[in-house]
């Protein structure tokens, strides 16, 4: 992040140490992200997890109680929201009904009192962005669904904003409509290299479109990092559970060596996982319990013998569902758990397990991630503080 | 509806009509439904009506086979204290519109989008103040602003005299006896409002004026223009209020008509006058109704 900074300040945002209380709910709770200028950067988690209000201290609609938010260089943590350099994009979008297209994207010039020449002009061009030419006199009441999202992105954008919030703008579309505008939000974005800030509870949504992620969970930030890092190395059992499928395992640790946490079961069956702090050596720490994590595709059935450094275990099929372009089976382990195991569906004919039947899984211990340990309850807690530096590093 | 009935004589007939026998449906249905209230309307507005037509243009009302004449209505155009009574009228109705606007707006917006909890309790308190008998609310008006009034008797030093007997009287009671109709139609018409609009605004840069200027009178302006159709009509012939708190200085046009025709038996400038006021009272509606529809939104 440290690289990023300083190269284009024009749209960073600093959140630092923000807290928000509600009553007696916290909604925010210490929560510290730095957003680079030009990102597109999105706050992802379910809903009452604190993403909303964060993104409205920036807009200015909350004031935190605790912490600050510095747009620019500049400390805006008391200023209103019409004298930050942010627009902000609302889930209902919040068009003026009475007001034509035109009308409602000059709405901000002529509140700024812009002369005639650069409105005309500026609305045009951001009439033109987001590709609603031969709209301008229609009402926002005559117009689709995506149409009007778009109108309030032009709306937004128009006043140049140093960064672009929004709250969770395609959630009134349908799937098939919102698939479209996530291209087209993320081609905007490039093509404008406005920063833009964006909420949403759908982690699909997130990772299509973000360069960086924040998975907030009770008023916290999990992890923080890109699409590819918290599906494949998510720091808590929250993160793997939301960001895709996830198994979760409980491990009882046998044995700490060759940097790896070992549970035998016997018969040369084990499930492995890449240790934290591979120089502690065996017995340094003890470690007793942890919960690891993998993912449904990286388990494969296996016939013969396994490489030393995976997982290896047999199992019962209870359930086969097909998917499509994966077959799902449910299989039961010896150890009482149940893991989600894809079969990409790449050959015709290709023969399927059937419930009832013996199976052996294997998968790559550097597939395992550790995401809570008995013993390392504390690291884990620093993971959550400086969540790239703890998930990369490791 | 009450003072609608009240300044047209149709609201509580019809509602009248609305509990009236009804034939079962079938399909005669719509007949059936329509056949009673149709019937009603037309023996006790219709008939009437055209009688009052009937008194303004026969010479010797109320003989009827006098012949006609339009001297009733040149006496009306000509008599000059018409137009003093007519400008004494509007300028007290529409005085009291713009205070019941001043109150309905900031009411309704503190309704929809502030009140929260309150909300119901606000609306229900509206529709109970107008529940009150208008006469009783009147006679209220007089107690407390009278010489020996409970407002005077709070304000130091020797009494107000126009407080009482007065348009400052008449507007007052007005005003308070029509403010519910004023504001329901402003509030329905908010409540359709989405919130993040003002969000949107403020964003934007827009002050609070700006906002009421630019997005929330226009948007409401639909309600504006269905309270003022609704409250307007019945102050220009309201001769009850300026009765009872008025002087001599506020004698309105429904005082006139009421004493032309009871006071005087003058049937023919009477009826001429009211059909004169009908006549401008259905204009104005018109106008209304069209600056409604253009501010229409489409939905």
């Amino acid at each position: 992040m440290s690289a990023d900074r300083g190269v284009n300040p024009a749209g960073e945002i600093l959140v630092e140490a923000v807290t928000k209380r509600f009553g007696d709910v916290t909604a925010v709770n210490d929560v510290s992200i730095t957003i680079p200028s030009g990102e597109f950067f999105s706050m992802l988690g379910p809903s009452g997890c604190g993403k909303t209000t964060t993104l409205r201290m920036i807009a200015g609609f909350e004031a935190p109680d605790a912490g600050r938010i510095v747009l620019q260089g500049a400390d805006v943590t008391h200023v209103p929201p019409a004298k930050r350099n942010v627009n902000m994009v609302f889930q209902a979008y919040g068009l003026f009904p009475h007001m034509t297209v035109g009308e409602n994207v000059a709405f901000g010039p002529r509140i700024k009192k812009w002369s005639r020449d650069e409105t005309r002009e500026r609305v045009a061009e951001a009439i033109r962005t987001v590709r609603l030419d031969g709209f301008e006199d229609r009402r926002p009441g005559q117009l689709s669904g995506g149409q009007q999202q778009r109108v309030a992105l032009a709306r937004a954008l128009v006043n140049r904003p140093a960064a672009l919030l929004l709250d969770e703008p395609l959630g009134a579309l349908d799937l098939k409509l919102r698939k479209e505008m996530q291209l087209e939000l993320k081609d905007l974005q490039q093509g404008t290299g406005t920063t833009f800030v964006y909420v949403t509870h759908d982690q699909e949504e997130a990772m299509t479109m973000s360069d960086r992620i924040a998975v907030m969970n009770g008023g916290v930030v999990e992890q923080l990092a890109t699409p590819k890092e918290l599906y494949q190395r998510p720091a808590s059992a929250f993160v793997a559970g939301f960001i895709g499928t996830s198994n979760l395992i409980e491990l009882r640790v046998d044995r700490r060596d060759g940097g790896l946490l070992t549970m035998d079961l016997g018969d040369g069956q084990r499930i492995l996982a890449v240790d934290d702090e591979p120089g502690a050596g065996a017995g340094s720490r003890a470690v007793e319990r942890a919960t690891i994590t993998v993912r449904p595709e990286w388990i494969k059935l296996s016939t013969g013998d396994v490489a030393s450094r995976a997982s290896h275990v047999g199992g019962t099929v209870v359930e086969v569902v097909y998917l499509g372009s994966v077959t799902q089976l449910i299989v039961l382990l010896p150890t009482g758990e149940r893991l989600t195991v894809h079969r990409l569906n790449d050959e015709v004919g290709a023969e399927e397990p059937r419930p009832g039947q013996q199976v052996m899984l294997h998968w790559a211990a550097e597939h395992s991630y550790i995401v809570g340990s008995e013993a390392g309850a504390a690291e884990i807690a620093a993971n959550v503080e400086t969540p790239i530096a703890g998930v990369i590093s490791s | 509806m009450a003072a609608v009935g009240e300044a047209l004589g149709i609201g509580a007939r019809t509602d009248r009509a609305r509990r009236g026998p009804r034939r079962p449906g079938g399909a005669r249905g719509a007949f059936g439904i329509l056949f009673a209230p149709v019937t009603l309307l037309i023996v006790l507005f219709l008939v009437p009506f055209l009688i009052m037509v009937q008194m303004s243009v026969v010479k010797f009302p109320p003989r009827t086979d006098s012949g006609y004449t339009l001297d009733h209505y040149v006496e009306v155009v000509t008599n000059p204290l018409n137009p003093h009574i007519a400008w004494t009228t509007f300028t007290i109705a529409t005085t009291a519109m713009i205070v019941m606007l001043l109150v309905a707006l900031p009411l309704a917006y503190f309704m929809v989008f502030k009140a929260a909890k309150w909300e119901l309790f606000l609306l229900l308190a509206l529709v109970l103040a107008d529940e009150l008998a208008p006469v009783v609310k009147v006679y209220a008006w007089q107690v407390i602003l009278g010489r020996n009034g409970i407002l005077n008797w709070l304000i130091p030093g020797p009494p107000v005299e126009w407080l009482l007997y007065s348009s400052f009287a008449v507007i007052l009671t007005l005003a308070t006896t029509y403010i519910t109709y004023t504001t329901i139609p402003i509030y329905a018409a908010m409540k359709a409002i989405e919130p993040a609009t003002f969000e949107a605004a403020t964003d934007l840069g827009a002050g609070w004026w700006q906002q009421a200027r630019k997005i929330l009178i226009p948007l409401a302006a639909p309600g504006i223009f269905v309270a003022m159709i609704l409250v307007y009509i019945p102050m220009l012939t309201d001769f009850v209020t300026s009765d009872i708190v008025g002087g001599t200085g506020s004698y309105m046009m429904g005082q006139r008509v009421r004493d032309l025709i009871l006071g005087e038996g003058n049937w023919g400038t009477g009826s001429a006058l009211n059909f004169m006021l009908l006549a401008m009272s259905v204009l104005l509606s018109l106008g209304a109704y069209r600056l409604a529809r253009l501010n229409k939104i489409d939905a």
